[in-house]
């Protein structure tokens, strides 16, 4: 027995039918015994050879099934895909030795008042200066001379440009409204050919540096955090700058490419209860969203909200007094509409006011401003403006929401990140470069989040998808490191960044990770112990009878032999 | 040695003026995950537990949008509930924690293990809501406070399945690699509480929780009326601290301060407290205000009042001009760009179909051959057995 079907059989068929059932050959050999009483217990007829060859190939057919069909089967299906990932080359990217950021920034100079070897040797000059001014090698400000027919225009492709003209002393200043610096000169200034300095070109590279100072600073303080070795260290800077600049990153917003912005209007009573919000974000905040578009989309909502409580109920606030000024739980800030970041810019009608410097603090209030300020803004937030009224209006005209919007505008520039210092036109590329510096690096600590991640869980699934994204990450990667400094260069960075957030957070990467192996146990046991035990019973009787035979057998030719 | 020492000095000097930006010790907002496991009427405490602790950091300022709240039973609407509408945590019944204004954001069956780890790994799909992620970065503080029926290193959900101290370990440390945290304080209250915080392995976080391995985790006290237990003791004098101490974000008092006011007598078994993941270690983590998880902190930056619009208003005619400019510039561009179109369309054409032909190639691509040949051997073989296995069994034979 222990043949699992001879098991079957037996057990289906009651014991009185047993003997009926068997062969006729074998009733012979029951009577037989019968007979004789004399040997005791009864033995069972001799198996047929043929009997026995049945059964072995029935047992060796089983296990043919277990080994060749359960078990392959068993390991497809409890196997973990996981589809190869570059892993090398993402820990490179996220270690920044696939990329070192460098943005070559090209500076065209006009100078038409002076001859092209005069305006050569100048650049010449000036480059020199600037090359020794600088000590962060991921930020070259390369100078080229723009052709004399440019006159009158900027370079579009190049980052500043420089007009030149003589004058009666050395002056910078920067255009407001295209990204020019319009330098003067003296007419001693020009260098001679064979001087190895001139005080214009020190000039020139001092005016270019200061100019550029805080972009570098921030790229470089970028790096740095991100664990990319940099070897500058910004140098001469006022406390001034460096706070502002420890103040950036916590004040802006994480970089999404569409933000949502919420004007809500809050009123302590009943009035006034419509606002023309929409002409006024037309005229004054419009200009500044469109020239941000090629770095941002913007979608907006608003909404009005009467007998709205603040968080806090002083008619004067004071500093810790704004930070619960909102009313979390109440005011229906958090739209979520879609999947954009929302910065909330808050109208507060009340006769609340904000205490200026000098009622807080009556020690040190020396420059505190005659009247009170009205906003203040929350760092990743928004803006809350509180705006006095007369208690009858009605209706807020756009007229009356310009200082409100004004100061809105203000503090989206800062929310965004965008630089403090400069000419506005030279802000706005600053801020671009400084998002896919950002982006960059983002993108690439998350490829090697991924592969630490993908080796440190060796039972976490990883799908197709995952390497695709991969895949496509470095590709924009790479272009985007080729392009740094370019507009491209954000939107490749851009394409990288929201392409390894996908594949690090692909949906199907979540199960459970972790089954000790008492959970094992108890899954598997059930069901394979009742199968395995005929199984190896099964085989192991059938083997100790094929030794047995042969045994016999080997017994049975000596005999022979011995006969 | 002091050499080296004194040439290091300008570079010290110059990490100096870098550190308040790359260090970034300061954390921007606050986070909270509060979550119940167990379901049913005789757990209404874990419930009353869990609400009572959003109480308290809504009340510190977390807003709603940052209180991420797994709720796994209805217990204001049960039918056994001799107070419709209300939870409380209290035998004296003055705070109804339902109230009016409560959100919860994973209700009732949603609130399972793999959802846990969705959210705190932020693996979810794309519809779902803003509302129910943990959109926190590395600049984030998150409060995650869990009860429930636990045992050695899980913690039971629902009654169906059970989350690892590892899988729990592992979500952090994914939390940890894609920078989604700065700190966590992790609060647990079940019995052999303290086992679940025993497999955590990523750095800056502070673990708590109510009881040592084979220790039970007590209930506060029953309101008869009621007629269940309405509170933990651990969470109980968690509150208890909470509300006598902290009074508004302002407070002072540290997480060392709430650490040890917890006694043996009061909370009727070993509370456990684990700094060593921590930056800085056990001082460090001591020093950490309450308000730093509880609360929510916001440093606002008041505007100067005055001459600052005449500033704006300038930035508002320099953008309008800009923008024109702009304008101006990609209209001009876009002509430039339509002649060069006209006069060399076709190898545009030309250049855009080889560029397709360098975009990316997935990696793994099984061909859609092999597929088709697997598929036809799959039905051939069974055809075979099929006409193998009559011929077998024809009575002719």
């Amino acid at each position: 027995m222990g043949n699992p079907l001879a098991l079957a059989m037996s057990t289906q068929q009651p014991p009185d039918n047993g003997a009926a059932n068997l062969e006729s050959s074998s009733t012979s050999a029951i009577t037989l015994s019968n007979n004789d009483g004399v040997q005791g217990k009864k033995q069972p007829p001799p198996e047929k050879p043929s009997d026995i060859r049945r059964r072995s190939h029935i047992i060796l057919s089983f296990w043919l099934i277990v080994l060749c069909l359960g078990l392959p089967i068993w390991w497809k299906t409890t196997t973990i895909y996981r589809a190869d990932l570059p892993l090398q080359e993402m820990l490179d990217w996220s270690d920044g030795k696939a990329c070192r950021p460098v943005f070559p920034l090209h500076i065209s100079i006009q100078a038409n008042a002076l001859q092209e070897h005069e305006a050569q040797n100048l650049l010449r000059l000036t480059q020199h200066a600037l090359d020794d001014l600088n000590d962060f090698s991921g930020h070259h400000l390369r100078l080229q001379l723009a052709p004399p027919s440019a006159a009158g225009h900027y370079d579009r492709d190049s980052v500043l440009t420089i007009r030149l003209a003589p004058g009666e002393t050395t002056t910078a200043k920067f255009d407001p409204h295209e990204p020019v610096l319009d330098i003067t000169y003296p007419s001693n200034g020009i260098p001679s050919p064979t001087s190895s300095s001139s005080p214009l070109a020190t000039y020139v590279a001092g005016q270019l540096r200061s100019a550029f100072a805080e972009e570098q600073a921030a790229i470089s303080s970028l790096l740095s955090a991100n664990s990319i070795p940099s070897d500058h260290r910004p140098q001469g800077f006022s406390p001034d700058a460096s706070d502002a600049l420890s103040k950036r990153p916590a004040r802006s917003l994480r970089y999404a490419p569409t933000y949502h912005l919420t004007f809500s209007l809050f009123t302590s009573g009943p009035l006034p209860s419509s606002w023309d919000i929409e002409g006024a974000i037309d005229q004054y905040m419009k200009p500044v969203l469109d020239i941000l578009s090629p770095i941002h989309n913007f979608t907006i909502d608003t909404q009005v909200q009467l007998y709205a409580t603040p968080g806090v109920q002083n008619e004067v606030l004071n500093k810790e007094d704004l930070s619960s000024f909102i009313n979390a739980a109440e005011w229906p800030l958090s739209p979520s509409i879609g999947g954009a970041p929302t910065i909330n810019f808050i109208v507060f009608v009340g006769n609340q006011t904000i205490a200026t410097l000098s009622q807080q603090s009556p020690g040190e209030g020396d420059d505190a401003p005659a009247s009170a300020s009205h906003s203040w803004l929350i760092p990743q937030w928004g803006t809350v403006y509180l705006l006095p009224l007369p208690h009858d209006t009605t209706h807020l005209p756009a007229s009356a929401l310009k200082q409100p919007l004004l100061a809105f505008t203000s503090h989206l520039l800062s929310l965004t990140g965008i630089p403090q210092s400069g000419s506005l036109p030279l802000r706005l590329s600053t801020l671009a470069r400084i998002r896919s510096a950002d982006l960059l690096l983002r993108a690439s600590s998350t490829l090697g989040s991924l592969a630490r991640l993908a080796l440190a869980l060796p039972s976490i699934s990883i799908p197709r998808s995952v390497a695709d994204g991969v895949a496509k990450t470095i590709k924009h990667l790479r272009l985007a490191c080729e392009s740094l400094g370019e507009p491209e260069g954000l939107a490749h960075a851009r394409i990288a960044e929201a392409e390894a957030e996908r594949a690090f957070f692909e949906k199907s990467m979540v199960g459970q990770l972790y089954f000790p192996d008492e959970h094992k146990i108890a899954v598997y046991l059930p069901l394979l112990g009742p199968v395995a035990v005929p199984l190896v019973m099964g085989l192991i009787n059938e083997l100790k009878a094929w030794r047995k035979r042969r045994w016999e057998a080997a017994e049975a030719g000596k005999g022979k032999k011995m006969e | 040695m002091k050499l080296s020492g004194m040439f290091r000095l300008p570079v010290l000097l110059g990490a100096a003026l870098l550190a308040p930006a790359t260090l970034g010790a300061e954390h921007t907002s606050n986070w909270a995950v509060l979550v119940c496991t167990s379901r049913f009427w005789f757990n209404y405490r874990h419930l009353a537990n869990v609400l009572s602790i959003y109480r308290t950091v809504k009340r510190l300022g977390i807003p709603d949008s940052q209180i991420i709240l797994m709720l796994p039973d209805d217990m204001a609407c049960n039918p056994r509930n001799a107070f419709p509408g209300t939870v409380y945590s209290n035998a004296d019944r003055a705070v109804d924690l339902y109230g009016d204004n409560i959100e919860v954001d994973y209700r009732g069956y949603e609130v399972t293990v793999e959802n846990f780890i969705r959210l705190l790994t932020d693996r979810v799909g794309e519809e779902m809501p803003r509302s129910k992620r943990l959109l926190t970065d590395d600049r984030s503080n998150i409060l995650v406070y869990m009860t429930g029926h636990g045992g050695n290193e899980f913690l039971k959900f629902q009654d169906a399945e059970e989350i690892g101290a590892f899988d729990l370990a592992d979500a952090f440390e994914q939390m940890w690699e894609k920078k989604r945290y700065n700190e966590i304080l992790f609060m647990i209250d079940t019995c052999q509480a303290n086992t679940m915080y025993s497999k955590l392995y990523s750095p800056n976080i502070i673990a708590t929780g109510s009881s040592e391995l084979d220790q039970s985790s007590y209930s506060h006290h029953a309101d008869n009326d009621i007629g269940v237990a309405v509170i933990d003791r651990y969470t109980y004098y968690n509150l208890e601290f909470l509300e006598t101490e902290v009074r508004d974000t302002s407070s002072k008092k540290t997480l060392g301060d709430l650490f040890d006011s917890y006694t043996y007598e009061k909370i009727h078994s070993h509370a456990g407290v684990r700094y060593d993941l921590f930056r800085g270690g056990a001082e460090a983590a001591r020093k950490r205000l309450v308000t730093d998880f509880f609360g929510n902190v916001q440093n606002v930056e008041v505007d100067g009042a005055g001459n600052t619009t005449a500033l704006e208003e300038e930035l508002l005619s320099l953008s309008r001009t800009i923008a024109v400019l702009h304008h101006k510039a990609d209209e001009e561009e876009e002509a430039v760009a339509a002649q060069r179109k006209n006069a060399t369309g076709q190898a545009e054409v030309k250049a855009s179909a080889q560029k397709n032909v360098h975009s990316v190639k997935p990696l793994t691509d099984e061909n859609w051959w092999s597929k088709k040949v697997y598929g036809a051997a799959a039905v051939a073989g069974c055809t075979l057995l099929w006409g193998l296995s009559s011929y077998l069994e024809s009575p002719g034979r």
